[in-house]
């Protein structure tokens, strides 16, 4: 079910601050941008359910921490049980309308708490699901996790990673939850949109975030949006909605670009680009751009 | 437990933010730059700022007001500047340069219809400044020094203020009405105008410069210069400076069948044009090509579409006579070897290509020269007055500007000229040393963030069809529609100056970036700005940049 | 009102009437009779909870952190593998100060795979900072929840009420059940001062560098200790309000002027009481402390309580590998250092993953202490089946 939400209301970009200044983010952080960008859209009508990661620890530092809307952390894996428990708690102490949005980075969501989401999405609670996806464990120093791209140089993958990412908005949506998303923070009012959109769905929803990571990916901070359109444009993170389990709303890519004009931006995919030409891996990430764009018609 | 729990719960109200901007090493500025329109512009006009005005709001009182800070005649420049702006426009490197030109025009005619009235800056003050010349030099110098509280005078030597606007530029290009209506508004600022006086032969150069704190010498570049050719004295043989005059001044000139204009500079195109409006088959005779002709490209498409003929690579031999009148023109085919000083091909005859072309009037557009009668100063080639940066003279307490400085030029180039030359006077009355600042960098579209820009159509002035052109002296373009210029407008990159697209705001990912108190830009907090550039690398019009923090 | 019920049902019935507001529960042997019982409950529209199927143990410590944070009374029940499981969880509610009631059907921990009755999972999480109450019997285990929401709420301290698996919650014993409204007049409406609630927003569960850690630790410390005269309040409140004594720190049985002080606790007090009479009948003085509340520790009352006893053993169900009896530890620190007097204290293991203990047993060990103080003693070890290599 959907709350009707008038246009205007839902292409408004908001800016509320209420993930203010004051965190410990490096310069240029994808992750924190976006994570302003969420709770502006969500509103001052919210509670955030944090997942440990980089996001909680730049934000939630006693006695000073960044959010302005209510917020709960307790542990790494199990943030969607807690938001679980959130709303169970708001719909029978009927203290709402709430937003509960539980937020993780992707190690938090597709690894150690895939468990836990997979469990508040099939239960079929109220409540969006945010990833910010920086493709590594950026936290405890940049270890590999199932978002980690191939090809990319991790401390864990000191060669570079061997395995494609998950597809984590397809295994949400295969849940059958009415909402599923993806969005970068260079496009706020589609982000934001996307947030608002999710948030007028009654039921579980999923958006899943790209979140450049400077410091993990080894590209200067003042870059991160670029790298964000980069991602769009080469086709390695397509941007879709999926709307009661149906693909919609693909974002048409409007000049396609080949995969190394993305790569080689980036420290931790320098390695694929030795003097004597290319590495085989990048034909192969590549490869799955072109799956991307066919896949989705981008 | 009223107190909330040591290390476990904050109250989020009463959070006292950890400030990271100690972090920095960087910091964001809003630099002054120069756009490239401003810098190609002689008048340096704010052309971001009246473009910025008409897009946001289609304020076209306010557009006026920022023009005319620097450009007295809008209007007049709307319609015969061959804007180098536009030129200079980051624009084409993307798609179309803004049609700069005819937004000015628009503006220009706003302020006529409007009868908006130019601003005084400083109220009056009782140093005297003496103009000789109320063309567009003189105009604009008269203008700027009027604005800054001096009481200045115009001296013309000819019945009616204007100089080669009045007495060059054709009606169907400029209006007699849009420049009249424009002089009057400058004149109204309280600049005495004495026409009929002559300085230098009614009135002497001495006397000026003994009871006026500076003069200004707008002399412009009003003799004609007929090439030396057998038969050039017959009677219906002009020169094109002559020639305009007469039909400017409503003088009755018969022109005959067969015009020929000798020349390839605006002078022979607005002749030509001319002599094609007073019913005449039109031939301009070049010794080059199109390429080498100096005359504005407008001027020449415009030409060609009115139908008159062009003969290159032709050189007048003589003037055929016959009873003291043209029946045509001598010519010889010449061919383009070397370059030569000037760095245009060497034009050289080809032996037996002699040729004649019928003519019952020749006119020579060939070149123009400074009217010196009475007045002694240095010169450059002993042709043009010989000024410095700031329009000095050679004599003490004279200042000069215009064609006659520069040689042949544009209208807009001569009120620059006046400009720069108000200010070098009031300087010079104020016994400033010199002190201009170097001026700010330009910005090219390298610096541009392309990617919020827009790729769009460029607004295409329609001329009159040429069939009802050269019915008479109409003027060839109509007037724009306010919207679509406005729209056009949008256009504007706004190179180097802040357009409120909010990317800072919304993009620093610590909120650093806060709407100034006036509201019109942002400001950088400081205290929590991290300096990781972001800002900068998407502000589109590189009004931000990073700064290494002292 | 007496009623004949199994342990498992007697505690729901009881938990239902403390009107618990979100429940959530991974089903695992022997908690399974709890739980099912308090969804069967709610699904009949007798309890208005939200009662959350989750997909783990972990998951449901989860849910109801997250629900005590948002301002709900939250209930739990696990066991063994499930409170392992969701060992990470309990040590974060404790440090959040979240008042959640859980039940621990307490049951051995693998491995080898186990599911009969020892108090190895709760001794595991012992030092989480939860206060941890061990019931008796089916009545006590019920009146224990009552006073557990009331102690935790006032307390802002979760508490684990343990009953041993099987021998508790699958036994039928006459109950005395309250009415609803006499458990509405003990236990107030959960109230919490820092729920999360947008219109006055607050953080819960923050990080805290050193400058800080230690102290809320500190705090949480102090707290647990200050816990003790609660606990003791509302044992005498609810011995005021039902009329009869449960909970508590400690209790006794005969204790005074025994020659020789048994501490145990759980069920197989009521075993000890049995063999306590029959020895009586015998001519032998032997007493019984009881520990009620595990944690924290009433090392005072212990203290006080076997100050004049020279000849003690601790019985009990858990064993530190490596070290020997946990309880037996406690009460051996339970003496000030200085005060030596030659005491006794012997350490007992017993019915490590359902060993039953029997009767003699118990006589057993009680012959043997009397004879000689014993460091560490494995309870009714059936040493016969042990090969030399397998030491």
């Amino acid at each position: 079910m959907m709350r009707a939400l008038a246009s205007e209301d839902l292409y408004r970009v908001e800016k509320k601050d209420l993930f203010a200044s004051g965190h410990r983010a490096c310069g240029g952080c994808g992750q924190a941008l976006a994570a302003r960008l969420v709770a502006d859209a969500a509103g001052e009508n919210t509670i955030a359910c944090l997942a440990t990661g980089c996001l909680e620890i730049f934000s939630t530092p006693y006695p000073d921490p960044t959010w302005r809307i209510p917020f709960v952390h307790s542990l790494f894996e199990n943030v969607a049980a807690v938001a679980s428990g959130v709303e169970a708690a708001y719909r029978i102490l009927k203290k709402g309308p709430v937003n509960i949005i539980a937020m993780a980075g992707d190690g938090g969501t597709a690894d150690i708490g895939l468990q836990s989401l997979s469990g508040m999405l099939e239960r079929g609670h109220n409540a969006l699901y945010v990833c910010y996806d920086n493709e590594a464990y950026m936290n405890t120093g940049v270890q590999r996790s199932s978002f980690t791209p191939l090809g990319a140089r991790t401390t864990t993958t000191p060669t570079g990673n061997t395995t494609r990412k998950k597809n984590l908005p397809q295994i949400a949506a295969d849940h059958g939850i009415p909402y599923v998303a993806t969005a970068t923070p260079d496009d706020f009012r589609d982000l934001q949109r996307k947030v608002k959109t999710a948030l007028a769905v009654e039921g579980p929803k999923y958006l899943h975030i790209l979140a450049p990571c400077p410091l993990g990916w080894g590209h200067p901070g003042e870059l991160t949006i670029q790298m964000c359109r980069l991602a769009k444009d080469t086709g390695l993170f397509p941007i879709f909605e999926i709307i009661g389990g149906q693909v919609t709303n693909v974002r048409k890519i409007p000049v396609k670009l080949p995969v190394e004009e993305y790569l080689k931006v980036q420290a931790r995919f320098r390695h694929l680009f030795p003097k004597s030409g290319p590495a085989p891996e990048v034909a192969e990430i590549q490869e799955i751009a072109n799956l991307n764009i066919e896949r989705f018609n981008l | 437990m009223d107190k909330l729990p040591l290390g476990l719960v904050q109250d989020l109200y009463q959070v006292v933010p950890y400030k990271t901007g100690s972090w920095r090493t960087m910091m964001p500025v809003n630099l002054m730059q120069i756009p490239p329109c401003t810098h190609s512009c002689p008048i340096h006009n704010d052309i971001r700022g009246f473009l910025r005005v008409l897009a946001e709001k289609q304020d076209y009182e306010e557009a006026w007001h920022i023009l005319t800070r620097t450009n007295p005649l809008p209007a007049t420049c709307g319609r015969v500047c061959p804007h180098p702006c536009e030129g200079g426009c980051n624009r084409r490197d993307f798609d179309y340069p803004l049609a700069i030109n005819c937004a000015e025009r628009a503006v220009g005619d706003f302020g006529l219809e409007k009868h908006l009235e130019h601003r005084k800056l400083i109220a009056k003050r009782k140093e005297r400044v003496a103009v000789v010349g109320s063309g567009p030099a003189g105009l604009s110098c008269a203008f700027h020094l009027a604005k800054r509280g001096f009481q200045v005078k115009i001296f013309e030597a000819k019945s009616e203020p204007g100089g080669m606007m009045r007495y060059g530029i054709p009606a169907y290009r400029l209006p007699k009405e849009v420049m009249n209506r424009e002089i009057e508004a400058i004149l109204r600022l309280g600049i005495e105008l004495e026409c009929n006086a002559k300085v230098g032969v009614n009135i002497p150069m001495d006397q000026l410069t003994q009871f006026y704190d500076a003069v200004f010498l707008g002399l412009g570049a009003q003799l004609g210069v007929p090439i030396n050719v057998p038969g050039q004295d017959a009677s219906n043989v002009y020169t094109g400076v002559d020639f305009l005059a007469a039909v400017n001044r409503g003088k009755p000139v018969e022109v005959g069948k067969d015009v020929v204009v000798i020349g390839g500079g605006n002078t022979a195109m607005d002749s030509a044009r001319v002599a094609k409006r007073l019913g005449a088959n039109v031939c301009v005779v070049y010794r080059r090509t199109r390429v080498e002709m100096p005359a504005i490209t407008a001027e020449i498409d415009e030409a060609l579409e009115e139908r008159i003929m062009f003969r290159y690579h032709t050189n007048p031999v003589k003037i055929l006579t016959e009873g003291g009148r043209v029946v045509g023109l001598w010519c010889v085919q010449m061919e383009l070897k070397e370059p030569d000083a000037s760095g245009r091909a060497r034009p050289v005859p080809i032996p037996g290509s002699e040729s004649v072309i019928p003519a019952d009037t020749v006119i020579m557009a060939t070149g123009q020269a400074v009217d010196y009668d009475g007045i002694e100063l240095q010169k450059i080639d002993n042709q043009w007055i010989s000024a410095n940066d700031l329009q000095m003279t050679s004599l003490h307490k004279v200042f000069a500007g215009g064609d006659a400085v520069t040689g042949l030029e544009t209208v807009s180039m001569a009120i620059g000229q006046g400009m720069r030359a108000a200010g070098a006077i009031e300087d010079f009355i104020e016994g400033h040393v010199e002190s201009r600042m170097a001026p700010p960098p330009v910005i090219y579209s390298k610096d541009l963030n392309m990617y919020y820009y827009h790729k769009g159509k460029r607004f295409q002035k329609e001329a009159l069809p040429v069939h009802l052109r050269l019915k008479g002296f109409s003027e060839i373009y109509p007037a724009f529609d306010p919207q679509e210029i406005a729209r056009e407008a949008e256009r504007c990159f706004s190179c180097g100056l802040c357009f409120n697209c909010g990317n800072c705001y919304m993009y620093c990912p610590d909120n650093a970036v806060k709407p100034s108190v006036a509201g019109s830009t942002y400001e950088f907090d400081a205290d929590f700005c991290k300096g990781c550039g972001l800002c900068a690398k998407e502000c589109p019009c590189h009004y931000i940049q990073m700064t290494l923090e002292k | 009102m007496l009623k004949q019920l199994e342990g498992s049902q007697a505690v729901a019935e009881v938990v239902a009437m403390c009107r618990p507001q979100v429940i959530s529960a991974y089903p695992i042997t022997p908690q399974t009779h709890i739980v099912e019982e308090l969804a069967k409950l709610v699904g009949e529209g007798r309890l208005e909870a939200e009662y959350i199927n989750v997909e783990s143990e972990f998951s449901a410590a989860s849910v109801v952190l997250g629900a005590s944070a948002a301002g709900a009374r939250a209930y739990t029940a696990s066991t063994s593998q499930g409170l392992l499981l969701m060992t990470e969880v309990l040590y974060c509610i404790a440090g959040m100060r979240l008042p959640i009631v859980l039940t621990c059907a307490n049951r051995a921990i693998s491995a080898p795979l186990n599911i009969w009755n020892d108090h190895q999972d709760s001794m595991t999480v012992r030092d989480a900072g939860w206060i941890q109450l061990h019931a008796e019997d089916n009545q006590e285990a019920a009146d224990l929840h009552m006073q557990a929401f009331k102690i935790a709420e006032q307390t802002s301290l979760p508490v684990m009420v343990c009953m041993d698996g099987f021998i508790l919650t699958h036994a039928f014993e006459p109950v005395d059940l309250p009415e609803q409204k006499q458990v509405d007049d003990f236990l107030p409406p959960f109230n919490p001062p820092n729920a999360l609630d947008p219109r006055a927003p607050k953080g819960i569960g923050l990080y805290a560098d050193p400058r800080f850690y230690m102290e809320t630790r500190y705090i949480l410390h102090r707290a647990l200790e200050k816990s003790k005269s609660t606990i003791q309040q509302v044992s005498a409140g609810f011995a005021r309000d039902f009329g009869r004594d449960s909970g508590g720190l400690i209790k006794t049985y005969k204790l005074e002027g025994a020659d020789l002080a048994i501490v145990t606790m759980g069920s197989v007090v009521g075993s000890v009481k049995d063999l306590i009479d029959r020895l009586e009948e015998e001519g032998k003085r032997v007493g019984l402390l009881q520990i009620c509340s595990y944690r924290p520790f009433p090392r005072q009352e212990v203290y006080k309580a076997l100050k004049e006893h020279t000849n003690i053993v601790v019985l009990e169900k858990s064993i530190s590998l490596g070290r020997g009896g946990i309880l037996g530890s406690d009460v051996r620190w339970s003496f000030p250092r200085a005060e030596k007097k030659g005491r006794l204290i012997s350490s007992y293991v017993a019915g490590l993953g359902g060993r039953n203990i029997s009767l003699e047993d118990l006589r057993a060990m009680v012959a043997r202490v009397e004879k000689e103080p014993v460091e560490l003693e494995f309870l009714g070890l059936r040493k016969e089946i042990i090969a030399e290599r397998d030491l």
